[in-house]
């Protein structure tokens, strides 16, 4: 899947989040996207994930500018191809860890009976066996943020969207957790676009870097 | 996750709201039940009525067979006439001693000849049977005496329509409510799962991926509560049969088993159904935005 922002500008009323951004990210690509809060790391998320329209300028998805899309279907068809961690993992309370994940499952219409077995899969991916028939409140952060990530992946996603995943966990859970995402983009080749404010991350590997300023970004 | 298992979780995870929603489906239906089976048993207690002789015209006595013939020639002109019956002195005689054949001392002393021939007559058009007396009142030589129940049929209609119109009332405000109340719960479920709705929606699931759980449950109430509501009203009455027939003897209030039971069933199930996903679906658009 391929994601071009052409010169994107997005304000919220009066404040200015980004001008004229201007990126393309390639299928299989890792990113970094880095920047003070409030630089619009979120913004940049959400545009992908159409829940937000840029206020100029067009996001387009393997070509398609999807913020001019009437079809609420075509929407939706664009986000099962995407997988999504979010910082605050998202997940429904009330439903087990392999619930949500066959929900998600269920949503792409995944064949009912191969459902179970990816659910190991996925589950075995991130290090989540043994844990999967749990509620989000009997899980750890770190643990939920992996249970958030198996989600994601369950659907085999062209890209998946992190946005500050690592925001809430201890150093220890959040490396591992890289870890876990440098070798879903390795092995799977999955486009990884990961929001994060720490420069350790970043340093530590090789990736391209969207660095969104107030009122500069750059891409290095 | 299959949609059934969804349905049933969220039907769970609010069990108050949940037989809220069952109980007033349930108590319509079993209104709804309970006064067509009463409304089919007034029925019986019209026809009845309406199948009797409703007009009895009691002959002078000394009246040849010429002139009796010339008598029925004339009812039996009237459009509309149901049944016209001769009831000869000797019938009388034989009617009168089988109603009253504990009491030996009334038949001892009764002969045909004190008993008066008569006819009795029942109409499609009640309108006719009025045409009838009036003309038959005038005719003093051959007519003793006419018994008219017009009284007790117009009170009886006006009765059964007054019961039927009441019923029909309690009937429209139950469902009325029934629909107000699916409605509302819905969409306090659907404020109560916003979030869960929030997450599948940015998962890629339609609007209506995620309205269907709310539809079932709509499906779901008004297909057992109108189920139990016609069972329980449907088992109150048929334990109570033959109490409740020997009450009105010799008209059957409620009748044997057929068809009709089964079918009333079949059609309350597909309202309740009908109701319950209307008024979920009504609510699943009105509520859910995301």
């Amino acid at each position: 899947m391929e994601i071009v922002f052409d010169k994107v500008t997005k304000n919220y009323g009066p404040i200015n989040v980004f001008e004229d951004l201007e990126l393309k990210i390639e299928p299989g690509e890792f990113i970094f996207v880095t920047g003070p809060s409030g630089s619009g790391k979120s913004t940049l998320i959400k545009l992908i994930l159409n829940q937000i329209k840029p206020s100029s300028g067009d996001v387009l998805i393997n070509g398609v500018a999807i913020n001019h899309l009437k079809s609420k279907s075509e929407i939706d068809k664009i986000r099962r191809k995407i997988g999504v961690v979010f910082q605050d993992y998202q997940l429904i309370n009330d439903l087990t860890i392999e619930e949500n994940i066959a929900l998600n499952l269920d949503i792409i219409n995944y064949p009912q009976n191969k459902i179970l077995s990816r659910i190991d899969e996925v589950v075995k991916m991130v290090k989540l066996q043994h844990r999967h028939f749990l509620f989000p409140s009997q899980l750890s952060g770190g643990e939920l943020q992996r249970a958030c990530l198996a989600r994601a992946l369950s659907i085999e996603p062209e890209v998946i969207l992190a946005d500050e995943p690592t925001g809430n966990l201890d150093s220890a859970n959040a490396w591992n957790l890289l870890k876990i995402f440098k070798d879903i983009n390795k092995n799977l080749k999955t486009t990884i676009i990961m929001t994060t404010h720490n420069p350790d991350f970043i340093e530590s590997l090789d990736k391209k870097i969207i660095n969104l300023g107030k009122s500069e970004h750059g891409i290095t | 996750m299959g949609l059934l298992k969804l349905t049933l979780h969220h039907i769970r995870r609010s069990p108050f709201q949940s037989a809220i929603a069952f109980l007033t489906v349930f108590t319509c239906f079993f209104i709804l039940n309970f006064f067509l089976l009463v409304n089919r048993g007034l029925s019986g207690v019209l026809n009845h009525f309406e199948s009797k002789p409703e007009i009895t015209i009691f002959l002078k006595d000394g009246l040849d067979e010429a002139k009796v013939e010339s008598i029925q020639k004339e009812l039996a002109s009237y459009p509309e006439v149901k049944e016209i019956r001769y009831i000869s002195k000797e019938k009388a005689l034989s009617l009168y001693k089988e109603m009253n054949k504990d009491n030996p001392l009334l038949t001892e002393m009764v002969t045909a000849s004190i008993l008066p021939a008569s006819f009795e007559v029942s109409a499609f058009n009640p309108k006719v049977l009025e045409d009838i007396a009036q003309n038959f009142s005038s005719k003093k030589d051959i007519v003793d005496e006419i018994i008219y129940q017009k009284d007790i049929i117009q009170s009886l209609l006006s009765w059964t329509k007054i019961i039927r119109q009441s019923g029909l009332v309690l009937i429209s405000v139950s469902v009325l409510i029934v629909f107000v109340m699916i409605f509302t719960l819905i969409g306090m479920k659907i404020n109560n799962r916003k979030d869960e709705i929030k997450i599948s929606r940015l998962l890629g699931a339609s609007k209506f991926y995620v309205k269907r759980p709310f539809l079932l449950e709509g499906v779901i109430y008004g297909f057992f509560g109108s189920l139990l509501g016609f069972l329980l009203s449907f088992l109150i009455i048929y334990n109570l049969r033959s109490l409740i027939n020997a009450f009105f003897q010799p008209i059957i209030f409620v009748s044997e088993l057929s068809l009709f039971e089964p079918l009333l069933l079949a059609i309350e199930i597909l309202l309740g159904i009908l109701i319950g996903l209307s008024a979920s679906w009504l609510g699943a658009r009105r509520y859910i935005k995301w």
